[in-house]
């Protein structure tokens, strides 16, 4: 089984009495340990796709499983644990929580786990080790660079062990040079076992995966 | 259990993060908590202090004064209870084991060496102390023997004792009533003020013989009469029996209103909610206000609040948050605010019940009702003010609130 099969995902959005088919036919499937990056251009529908793929957000028809389970049924408790579990989220502006420490943005997707009694705190020490912050542990997002924001929100992603690691536009907000180093470091974790799909609509970026998918008007280009 | 420690432990750690609201909602909270503590203590201290007067006055004891209701101003009371009256009384109600005429004078000026003082002299007889249970302190009671012989004797109050006589004992001194010399056998003991604020700790208790003989020159009206039931279960129907009693010794005709006032514990009562009922009105009015303010500021600031973190509800629900976890963390950010604004608020309240004390001397009393009532309030507060931004915090959808 792939661990990510999309078949027939169609998506409306209601504006009044016009409906918007956003996507139109989404068929897709993603490997265990793949690389894929989804190309689009704004508008062609890739970032609902990331939602729908992220169980943010349900289709309004066809078929999604997720690490073999039907997700286009759940309900919004059982979507928060699949995401909590199964998905780890990397957005464009990092996404931290200002006011908290580097480690508390870290330990965050931990709060939401039921298990008692886990060291989650050097865990997430050791994930900040892996990224590269760890002199940087007790500060607070506003007092880091963008490339280690974005470092903090990938230790985060990675907290909870996740089978997918959820990329959309990771460098939108860094320099060239940050966003090499970035995407070194998301194919770091690709070559460590981690299945990535990075949602971009630069080339360069798409250059890093193994696979390529084009989306336009909703639906894949072959 | 775990999961809603770590939770509550995040809505400490933004509780921390956002102090300037925390400031002002806890602020506005120990407010209005203040306010409405300070009015039920007030309201308890208020009855307190009723039962201490009524019990001072004597839950077995009723008070006849000459004059009706409409001339109740002391000063202008007629007298119209005589001796005569007194005597009957006492053979026709058994169960009144004291009945003790008593006549006063006002602003009469005493005199101790070159030291004045113009106060009010009581005259009765010697039960006059046991009637009032207010026992002599210092010396002795009078006797009936200085009733019966119209002797100057007298006993004086603790305040007139101090003003008279400093740190001179007063037994055995001779003080001037008027031109009278008049010889001092007790000091009463101290009993305070009126429910009015009158001070009763300046006066002269002299043989009520000696007064009306030698100061009024008077042989027949006494200004009031002071009894003591055995059976106070039937203190009520007594007061019935003596108005009947009364009337038809002082030949009133049925249109006629009474020529006396019959003061029994319930008119104690009764004038004392009067005297602190409206003032525990305004300030309850003033609470609540206060409150509600409370109310509205702690909703607006954590609309603004869940406006401004709407991003970080969309990073919590994408990391796995579920609804309820939303809903608990922002609760918990105004229970918590609201309790603590509960504490602050008692604690401000007993300073100012200091302030109001001594500014008024309004009695108040602090008991366990007035915290957990203010507690209890505040709770209220939370669910009329805070339950609604929290519930949208947690309905935001994820993908909208992503976006922020």
């Amino acid at each position: 089984m792939p661990l990510c099969l999309l078949d027939d995902i169609r998506k409306t959005y209601k504006m009044g009495d016009v409906a918007i088919e956003v996507l139109r036919g989404i068929h897709l499937q993603v490997e265990q340990g793949e690389f894929v990056a989804i190309m689009g251009t704004s508008g062609s529908g890739k970032t609902t796709l990331m939602n729908i793929i992220g169980c943010l957000d349900v289709a309004t028809s066809g078929r999604y499983m997720l690490a073999d389970r039907e997700i286009s049924r759940l309900s919004d408790d059982e979507l928060s644990v699949i995401r909590n579990e199964h998905i780890g989220f990397v957005f464009q502006n990092f996404y931290l929580l200002p006011y908290a420490t580097v480690l508390e943005n870290v330990l965050l997707p931990s709060l939401y786990i039921d298990k008692r009694r886990d060291n989650f705190e050097q865990k997430a020490a050791g994930l900040l080790q892996t990224v590269g912050l760890k002199e940087r542990i007790k500060f607070k997002p506003p007092q880091l660079s963008g490339g280690e924001q974005q470092r903090v929100a990938i230790a985060r992603a990675l907290m909870n062990d996740p089978d997918l690691l959820l990329t959309d536009e990771p460098t939108g907000q860094l320099d060239s040079k940050t966003a090499v180093e970035i995407m070194d470091l998301l194919a770091q974790m690709n070559r460590d076992g981690k299945t990535v799909i990075v949602i971009t609509h630069d080339p360069n970026i798409a250059a890093y995966a193994g696979r390529t998918v084009r989306i336009q008007d909703g639906v894949i280009m072959q | 259990m775990h999961r809603l420690l770590k939770i509550t432990f995040q809505s400490i750690h933004a509780i921390w993060a956002f102090k300037l609201r925390t400031v002002f909602c806890l602020i506005s909270v120990a407010l209005g908590i203040a306010s409405i503590t300070v009015i039920v203590a007030a309201t308890e201290g208020a009855y307190q202090k009723a039962f201490e007067i009524v019990g001072r006055f004597g839950p077995d004891a009723l008070l006849v004064f000459g004059g009706g209701e409409e001339a109740r101003a002391t000063g202008q009371r007629q007298k119209t209870i005589t001796l005569d009256d007194i005597d009957a009384v006492k053979q026709s109600f058994y169960s009144a084991y004291l009945v003790v005429p008593m006549t006063s004078m006002r602003d009469i000026q005493v005199s101790y060496k070159d030291k004045k003082y113009q106060t009010l002299i009581v005259g009765s007889t010697s039960d006059y102390s046991q009637v009032w249970t207010w026992p002599v302190m210092q010396g002795s009671d009078f006797t009936g023997e200085d009733v019966k012989g119209l002797r100057n004797v007298g006993l004086i109050g603790q305040f007139l004792a101090a003003e008279l006589f400093g740190d001179e004992d007063p037994v055995g001194k001779t003080i001037l009533v008027r031109r009278i010399p008049v010889q001092i056998v007790g000091v009463l003991s101290e009993r305070g003020t009126t429910p009015t604020g009158n001070r009763l700790d300046d006066r002269v208790i002299m043989p009520i013989t000696t007064i009306m003989r030698k100061l009024q020159n008077e042989t027949k009206y006494v200004s009031a009469m002071r009894i003591r039931f055995l059976d106070q279960q039937n203190l009520y129907t007594y007061v019935d029996e003596m108005r009947s009693f009364l009337r038809k010794r002082h030949r009133l005709h049925q249109e006629e209103p009474d020529d006396f006032t019959i003061i029994s514990p319930r008119e104690i009562v009764k004038f004392l909610v009067a005297l602190t009922g409206s003032l525990v009105a305004f300030l309850g009015v003033t609470g609540l206000i206060a409150l509600i303010v409370a109310g509205f500021v702690l909703a607006n600031l954590f609309l603004l609040s869940v406006r401004e973190r709407t991003k970080e509800i969309g990073i919590r629900r994408a990391t796995g948050a579920k609804k309820r976890d939303i809903l608990i963390q922002f609760l918990g950010e105004s229970v918590l605010i609201t309790t603590l604004g509960g504490l602050c608020g008692f604690l401000l309240a007993l300073v100012a019940a200091r302030l109001l004390m001594s500014i008024a001397q309004f009695p108040i009393h602090f008991s366990w009702k007035a915290f957990v009532i203010g507690l209890l309030l505040s709770w209220a507060v939370v669910i009329g003010f805070g339950l609604q931004p929290a519930n949208r915090a947690a309905n935001l959808k994820p993908i909208e609130a992503i976006k922020g």
